[in-house]
């Protein structure tokens, strides 16, 4: 008979489960719609802005005033010291999103320690920070909040500080990994080199034959002016994308939980039935067989 | 009369995009407009306020913190970080006018540069 009790209670508590997961499943749809829609109006912006940059890069290329040559265009050979920023959720229940963000950041920083290059580690969201301090490895700068609720001015804040230790010569090269929105049900790791500044990225074979007038008339202020406003919009961008994947990922592991509940609760109701009818058939054998005994 | 297009983009998405007769635009080395034909121009954009002149001969004023402007002949792009509409249109003047000056004060520009743009928007405010 206990038996019967425990199935009974198990069935309850998946069904329970079974109820939380499908709200997850719900809010974060709708939470998806709306960074989706962030991230469709974020793209405009972003679009105008490379295009913007390359334009003013290869007019500067022309005219072989620094433009491609700067710091901010030139790729250094062998780097020393890498920055990778990556970022994670603040929380799980998403399937893999975290763990595969992560693993590609492990293979990164296999790759540079091969060829000797300091790597210095930047995290965004608490996911990838507990999992690095819980190996022991040091971060370089953490940031816990941003990854959940992207806000301009402080992703700004946070890629300003290592864009600025870029130019001043302090590391080389800086990775930006993140897990980025494909479409509802499928996520993508990305890999992008913020600075130096891919220029195979932005468009550089639109020759424009007009002659272009820059204001103020130092092309390199707005050249830097530029290149800032760029990276930290990258930063942005990933954040957003890196958003929308997150809950796009948990809608989905969700999905599949909720899934996995309702099969289970049907395998249970069936051993429980079983179960029941088992101790009925019991029950008839006792009394019969006390009746038989009885004549 | 000849037209020109205009488009206004924020990192919040594109928030003007029409044709245009003329526009005043706050650039870093001054106030300058521009008219359709115009010869190609990159420029700063600084605090300030954009004043458009529409297809109807009406002005419509747009409050800006700071961004970039690229001019060609046929099209004027601006791309700004935050911008606030100042039109009569939507009934609530002053509350934009209020937001207007709230994302001015917000920025990291010279106190002249935050006197001047918040005179012009109160100005625009008055003509209402």
């Amino acid at each position: 008979m206990a038996n019967l009790k425990e199935i009974k209670r198990k069935i309850g508590s998946v069904k329970n489960t079974q109820k939380t997961t499908k709200a997850m499943k719900l809010v974060s749809s709708a939470k998806l719609k709306r960074t989706e829609e962030l991230a469709k109006r974020s793209k405009i912006y972003a679009a105008k802005l490379t295009e913007l940059l390359s334009e003013i890069a290869q007019k500067m290329h022309q005219n072989n005033v620094g433009g491609l040559d700067t710091i901010y265009f030139r790729e250094v050979l062998n780097p020393k010291v890498v920055d990778i920023i990556f970022i994670t959720a603040d929380k799980g229940l998403c399937g893999g999103f975290n763990a595969q963000t992560i693993k590609r950041v492990n293979q990164l920083i296999a790759r540079y320690k091969a060829e000797n290059v300091t790597v210095r580690l930047r995290a965004v969201g608490r996911k990838g920070i507990d999992y690095y301090r819980f190996n022991t490895i040091e971060l370089s700068d953490q940031v816990v909040g941003l990854s959940a609720a992207p806000d301009f001015e402080q992703a700004a804040a946070f890629i300003s500080e290592i864009a600025s230790s870029y130019a001043k010569g302090e590391t080389d090269k800086i990775v930006l990994v993140h897990n980025g929105y494909v479409s509802m049900i499928t996520q993508e790791i990305r890999e992008d080199q913020i600075l130096p500044i891919d220029p195979s990225k932005l468009s550089l074979d639109t020759v424009s034959t007009s002659e272009l007038e820059v204001e103020p008339d130092d092309d390199d202020t707005l050249l830097e002016a530029l290149v800032k406003r760029y990276v930290e919009y990258t930063m942005y961008y990933s954040l957003i994308d890196s958003l929308a994947a997150e809950h796009s990922a948990r809608m989905q592991a969700m999905d599949a939980a909720s899934t996995n509940a309702k099969e289970m609760v049907k395998e249970l109701t069936v051993k429980y039935n079983k179960a029941r009818q088992e101790s009925i058939t019991t029950e008839l054998i006792e009394i019969i067989s006390g009746m038989e005994s009885m004549k | 009369m000849e037209l020109m297009k205009l488009e206004i983009v924020t990192p919040t998405g594109v928030i003007f995009d029409a044709e245009v007769r003329q526009v005043t635009l706050p650039g870093s080395e001054g106030e300058f407009g521009v008219l359709p034909k115009h010869a190609t121009l990159v420029s700063l954009l600084d605090t300030g306020v954009i004043v458009i002149s529409k297809t109807d001969g009406s002005e419509l004023a747009v409050a800006i913190n700071a961004g970039y402007v690229k001019v060609d002949e046929e099209k004027t792009t601006c791309i700004v970080d935050g911008a606030v509409s100042l039109s009569g249109e939507d009934g609530d003047i002053a509350k934009a006018l209020e937001e207007a000056k709230k994302l001015i004060k917000s920025t990291e520009a010279s106190s002249s540069a935050i006197a001047a743009a918040v005179s012009k928007v109160e100005q625009i405010g008055k003509s209402y």
